[in-house]
């Protein structure tokens, strides 16, 4: 495990616990980013697929609600967005943007 | 038994892919006991999640195998594109990262009353819990003349490993304008469309090095997953090469000799230079005897929890379950896996339960620059798990968009096995 990507996880967690009260909070997050985890490397590395890592909330909330309304540019993400509700949208996309090292 | 709260299961989950370990152990209880029989795709899953998301649970994962050979890119490997190192994972990660006991045995009995689990070295693990995640074993005598010998001589390479090394062998030894014979397994079986995805392949591999060689699949089947895109790129890619008899044609295939390498079906015997025999299958062995399949061989469970229809107590994932509309993948060992986990865990601990997603998501290559995907979402419905939302590759995709295809599955494999092993 690299020191770097530690204290990043440190840092996402303050966020994490000061940004999310008990709704849709953050274990409903970690439960829904274990399905990225099937094709994106949560730690940032891997090549040919791209990182969701240090895309920040705004991002990966907007990338999502794309694909969920369009089957292109990519109809992997366009059948993952369709089975995601607004709520469940918003607290993925705040578990994933706390593990990046550059939240935003 | 501690039960935590939202928000401490919440620090756990949050911090778990890389810090479980950091936290505190719960000191002055029991900690409840997951044993999970299996270290393959599925039970690898069930136990890394469990670990990760639960410090409260011991987790031990028993796999007599020191290292992991994945079926998935074993295609590649066989026709010269990737190193057998390359496809092999082993288990520290799991066991050092994770805190998970790993324990290098067999399973050779379960018994649901006392709880038990009996090993091959004569020991005993008791559970609060167990998951049973063996994958496929095949059928007995569903191929008259396919017993362990004819294997060694026309292998299934099914199972990737030394009947993978088998096949590649003998690929390779094989002279300019053999007839390769694959034989197609009846549905259902392990990754519907891997046998086309390997004829594909090895035509690839044969264009390269022996060009006049020819490729035949004799299919228990009358269709197959995905044709119309196999089909089309066997048109583009190999026009002349592969021939493929459905059942209808052939009254499918009855027997084999291994002395003459020969596959006999009802009209005819096809004499082979090498014959990839791939049998029908069922539920891996132990779930068979530990009473966890019916009789269609396969393991009905619940499709939220994953836990036996059979045997409470006791939850399947992967190829061993009847997965209702979810085919026998990689992915979808690994999507039920987490559910099962996230399920177990809440029983165990009290933490919170979410609506489960399943997915599959598979890529599969036609050539080595050429690879269409699909995906699907699946949910339970009146108890059965039923496919929602479904997308595949089209026919008419420009070859751009397929060598995409082709580099994002590269991608996908790196991912996805360290989703798996750490
Ligand atoms: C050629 C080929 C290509 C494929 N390509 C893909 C692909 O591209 N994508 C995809 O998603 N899927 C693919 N698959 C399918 C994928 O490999 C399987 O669906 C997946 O391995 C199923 O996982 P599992 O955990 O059920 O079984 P396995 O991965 O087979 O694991 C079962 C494990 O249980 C262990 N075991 C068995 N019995 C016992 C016992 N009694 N005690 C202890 N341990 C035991 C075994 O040693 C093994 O490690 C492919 C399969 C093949 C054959």
């Amino acid at each position: 495990m690299r020191p770097v990507a530690r204290s990043a996880i440190a840092t996402g967690l303050v966020l994490l616990f000061s940004q999310s009260g008990a709704a849709a909070g953050p274990d409903q997050g970690a439960q829904l980013a274990a399905t990225c985890a099937s094709c994106h490397r949560l730690d940032g590395g891997g090549t040919g697929i791209p990182s969701i890592i240090g895309l920040g909330e705004e991002r990966l909330t907007n990338a999502l609600l794309a694909y969920r309304a369009s089957e292109s540019p990519n109809h992997i993400m366009h059948v993952i967005a369709l089975s995601l509700s607004d709520e469940e949208i918003a607290s993925v996309a705040r578990y994933v943007a706390a593990q990046g090292s550059n939240p935003r | 038994m501690k039960s935590w709260t939202r928000r401490e299961f919440g620090r756990l989950t949050g911090a778990a892919l890389l810090t479980a370990l950091n936290q505190p152990k719960a000191r002055g209880q029991a900690k409840a006991r997951v044993v999970v029989i299996g270290g393959g795709i599925g039970g690898a899953t069930v136990a890394r999640y469990l670990a990760a998301s639960a410090t409260a649970i011991e987790v031990t994962l028993v796999e007599p195998r020191q290292t992991y050979a994945t079926c998935f890119f074993s295609n590649l490997y066989l026709t010269g594109l990737r190193s057998f190192e390359s496809l092999s994972h082993g288990y520290e990660a799991l066991a050092k990262q994770y805190g998970i006991i790993v324990i290098h045995e067999s399973a050779v009995a379960i018994h649901p009353a006392a709880k038990t689990v009996a090993l091959n070295n004569g020991s005993k693990l008791s559970y609060d819990r167990l998951v049973v995640a063996p994958g496929i074993a095949f059928r007995d005598r569903a191929i008259k003349g396919y017993d362990e010998a004819a294997m060694e001589i026309m292998p299934h390479a099914w199972n990737a490993g030394q009947q993978t090394r088998l096949l590649r062998q003998q690929l390779e030894s094989m002279e300019d304008g053999g007839l390769f014979v694959l034989v197609a397994p009846p549905n259902p079986f392990r990754c519907p469309p891997a046998p086309y995805e390997r004829a594909s392949l090895v035509a690839s591999y044969f264009q390269r090095r022996k060009p006049k060689a020819k490729i035949l699949i004799l299919d228990a089947k009358d269709s197959f997953n995905a044709q119309d895109l196999f089909q089309d790129a066997w048109n583009r890619h190999y026009p002349g090469m592969i021939e493929w008899l459905p059942a209808q044609f052939t009254g499918g295939v009855t027997a084999i000799d291994a002395k003459t390498r020969s596959v006999i079906t009802a009209g005819a015997t096809f004499k082979a230079a090498v014959a990839n025999v791939i049998p029908a299958q069922m539920a891996g062995r132990l779930a068979q005897l530990a009473g966890l399949a019916n009789r269609s061989g396969w393991c009905p469970v619940d499709p939220v929890t994953f836990e036996s229809a059979l045997q409470p107590g006791v939850h399947l994932v992967g190829d061993a379950i009847i997965g209702g509309d979810m085919p026998k993948s990689a992915f979808c060992a690994n999507s039920q896996a987490k559910a099962c986990a996230f399920a177990i865990a809440a029983d165990l601990t009290g933490s919170a339960r979410f609506p489960a997603h399943l997915f599959n998501t598979c890529y599969t290559y036609l050539a080595p620059d050429d690879a269409f995907s699909n995906a699907i979402s699946f949910k339970p419905v009146d108890g059965k798990l039923k496919s929602v939302i479904s997308f595949v590759s089209k026919v008419e995709e420009s070859s751009e968009v397929r060598r995409q295809a082709a580099r994002a599955a590269e991608g996908w494999y790196d991912a996805f096995t360290h989703d798996v092993f750490g």
